[in-house]
């Protein structure tokens, strides 16, 4: 019996939020909070038992939805990668719920968030398990769709907007991947990822493919250039929505590019694809950190380092293409950083959000004091700004340190460079909110602010435990190493 | 009208154009390098069409082959709407009448019509089983007999209430989730259908979607018809 549940667990890691979610639409504002709080945390050992099933296997498995067999069917793939993508989504989900009870405190403007947001939950959990490359079209679709309506969801003019050109952005990129899917399909005659890595060929169709959903997933991922839409989507979203959309939404576009361009492709199937991808990851590190430096509302601040953190993703590429997978370990790196600053940032993005509510608004001039009148969320902001800027014993630290090592060991210094600089820069727009943070209220900004009462404790605990975790992340950050390579045709390939 | 949108300087359209024919250039090149016999997977429908219970390819495919992607697509429209009602933001004006004086030549033509687009609904919903057809067909010719009626100023029928009205707009995909996990308590996978009920199953399902897809449109449609005039004055004097 045990064993038959077993074999169900990746079904029901898409399952358990699929079902809570109309529930919650159903049930209205007050019944969807018991609703979203009993899924999300169930989420949690679903995705342990997935990572769980996955170290043991230690191959690729795969389950089969209607029992019909690629390429004929369906499949969902559960390997160290999607695994590992589970279990943070199934974390930070936890935490941003818990936050939202808070948040979202039996307000009937918001009553529809718990339906969206466990829709959201459940499409990024298809995503991440789907084998299936018009199947992941369909993810993509539900976690923009969902996005772009939390992004919308306080109905102000700004929010509205930001919504609106989000939606613009995210529709373009769908469409550059179905246009990619298609000549897939057309060249290959195969949807099943297994299936396509094992036809792929050197072939212009396929190439062009490639080359089309590239363009979709990076403006959905909102890598430099296409990055214009973040911003403004990410801090007019209602802060547990920011939350996820930087720590979670970026990366099921990413998660894609990674299934291809590693998993199914290598870098070098579009010659100079890894190499462009590294250069608009460098240059978003530098512009999104040079930008935070420069905004004056901390949650502007917070999605400009968005843009910046997400450049280090992309470095991956390149060094993969250059060094071959695990000659040194760029694609750990980038894996590692992309789980890394999931806890951190959304671990931000809750701080920030608190700081809002606390002081009635976000101008980072007027955040002194900050430490004295809500110390919890000061330090859940310090301890992921550890993380941001790759400091020891953080997360951001380990990811940062295998991009140094990757890049060195193969000749290519250069991105070793970029990685520092964004260290440097990232302890630049850290340090704007913390040192004024431990500062002493100024006299004309204490009494022009509203004292918003006392945070519910939980709210601020979330934020934390967040922030806590990116940074134990660097101290036990093995087992998440040795987890999300299983399954990788290349990982038993080290020299 | 074109007037009031800024013309962008002359080289940036002309970059544009150059960027466009390029990308043109280079899609016909991928297009015509595709290998003549591109049947795909046609083949393999084809070969297990008996073993899915229905007998037209293409609902074969949606409603069980790949069924799984159609339980997230049915996703998508029911999240699509939560989100259109959510920012709408105007809950109990939801299925108001659109028109307020309705025109009485169209509203006896509607009234005449409805009766048939609901009969047409369901035949569009029964040949899907071996024809082109099926609930997305059949669920927009009800949604447009919905859409009709709102127009020609019918109020909402008293049943949809708030609730109902939820009810409606989630209860194919409700239904649809339902057989999906409900089916692993008799043994098997998510979504697999057992042989003898497949056909069952699937008619089932496709007869819930077709309702919900109705809704959903007519929900759509009428979501985003009537508040735009008190989204406008929100927005206006927003921040």
């Amino acid at each position: 019996m045990t064993d038959a549940l077993l074999v169900h667990m990746p079904a029901l890691a898409v399952v358990v939020p699929l079902v809570a979610a109309p529930i919650a639409f159903l049930a209205g504002a007050r019944w969807g909070r018991p609703v979203a709080l009993f899924a999300t945390a169930l989420s949690i050992p679903v995705a342990f038992v997935i990572a769980w099933m996955a170290s043991t296997a230690g191959e690729k498995l795969r389950y089969q939805i209607g029992g019909w067999d690629a390429p004929l069917g369906i499949g969902l793939v559960v390997d160290g990668l999607s695994a590992t993508m589970l279990l943070v989504t199934a974390v930070v989900g936890f935490a941003i719920t818990v936050y939202s009870l808070g948040y979202f405190a039996e307000q009937e403007k918001y009553r529809f968030f718990w339906a969206l947001w466990l829709f959201l939950l459940a499409s990024l959990a298809a995503l991440f398990l789907s084998a299936d490359v018009f199947n992941l079209y369909v993810g993509l679709e539900l976690v923009s769709v969902a996005a772009v309506a939390l992004v919308g969801l306080s109905g102000k003019r700004d929010a509205l907007i930001a919504a609106m050109r989000y939606m613009l952005a995210a529709i373009l990129g769908s469409i550059f991947y179905l246009f990619g899917v298609a000549l897939l399909y057309g060249a290959f005659g195969v949807l099943d990822l297994a299936h396509l890595a094992a036809v792929l060929g050197p072939d212009v169709t396929g190439q062009a493919a490639f080359a089309l959903i590239t363009i979709g997933l990076v403006l959905k991922t909102a890598l430099f250039p296409a990055h214009f839409w973040l911003p403004p989507a990410h801090s007019n979203a209602p802060s547990p929505v920011s939350a996820v959309l930087s720590a979670l939404v970026v990366k099921g576009s990413f998660y894609i590019l990674l299934r291809l361009w590693t998993d199914v492709g290598d870098p070098s199937y579009v010659p100079g694809m890894g190499t462009l991808l590294g250069v608009l990851g460098a240059t978003a590190i530098v512009w999104g950190s040079i930008q935070a430096l420069r905004q004056e509302r901390l949650k502007m601040l917070v999605a400009y380092s968005t843009v910046a953190q997400i450049g280090y993703l992309f470095l991956l590429f390149p060094l993969v293409e250059i060094a071959g997978r695990h000659v040194a370990d760029a694609w750990s790196a980038g894996v590692f950083h992309a789980v890394s600053h999931a806890l951190a940032k959304s671990a931000m993005f809750l701080a920030a959000g608190a700081v809002l509510s606390r002081f009635g608004h976000d101008r980072i001039e007027g955040l002194g004091g900050l430490s004295r009148r809500a110390p919890v969320t000061m330090m859940a902001f310090g301890l992921s700004g550890i993380t941001m800027m790759g400091l020891p014993p953080s997360g951001g630290f380990v990811a940062k340190w295998l991009y140094i090592t990757a890049s060195i060991e193969s000749g290519a210094w250069w991105w070793a460079v970029v990685v520092l600089a964004g260290g440097l820069l990232a302890a630049g727009y850290v340090a704007r909110v913390v040192v004024p943070g431990f500062a002493k209220a100024s006299a004309d900004a204490s009494d022009a602010d509203v004292d918003a009462g006392r945070l519910p404790k939980h709210m601020e605990l979330a934020a934390l435990s967040l922030a806590l975790a990116a940074l134990v992340l660097g101290v036990l950050g093995q087992p998440v190493l040795d987890l999300m390579v299983v399954g990788d045709p290349a990982s038993g390939v080290i020299p | 009208m074109a007037s009031a949108v800024p013309e962008s300087p002359r080289g940036v359209r002309l970059a544009a154009g150059a960027l466009c024919a390029g990308f043109g250039v280079l899609l016909v090149r991928a297009v015509l390098a595709i290998p003549e016999d591109h049947s795909g997977l046609a083949p393999v429908v084809a070969e297990r069409l008996v073993d899915s219970g229905v007998k037209h390819p293409v609902t074969a495919v949606l409603l069980n082959f790949r069924s799984y992607d159609t339980l997230l697509e049915i996703a998508v429209l029911v999240l699509a709407t939560i989100g259109v009602l959510s920012v709408a933001g105007s809950h109990p004006r939801v299925w108001a009448p659109v028109a307020e004086e309705a025109d009485p030549v169209l509203s006896a033509l509607a009234r005449l019509l409805a009766p048939f687009m609901v009969l047409a609904s369901g035949y569009l919903l029964w040949a899907g089983e071996h024809a082109p057809g099926g609930a997305f067909q059949a669920g927009a010719v009800l949604g447009a007999a919905g859409v009709l009626l709102a127009l020609a100023g019918y109020a909402r029928p008293a049943w949809v209430t708030k609730f109902g009205l939820r009810v409606v707009i989630s209860v194919g995909f409700i239904v649809f989730l339902a057989i999906a996990v409900g089916v692993m308590f008799l043994g098997g996978v998510l979504l697999e259908y057992p042989r003898d009920y497949a056909k069952a199953l699937v008619l089932i399902v496709e007869t819930w979607l077709t309702v919900s897809i109705g809704a959903i449109l007519v929900s759509l449609f009428i979501a985003s018809a009537s508040p735009i005039e008190e989204l406008r004055a929100r927005t206006g004097s927003g921040r």
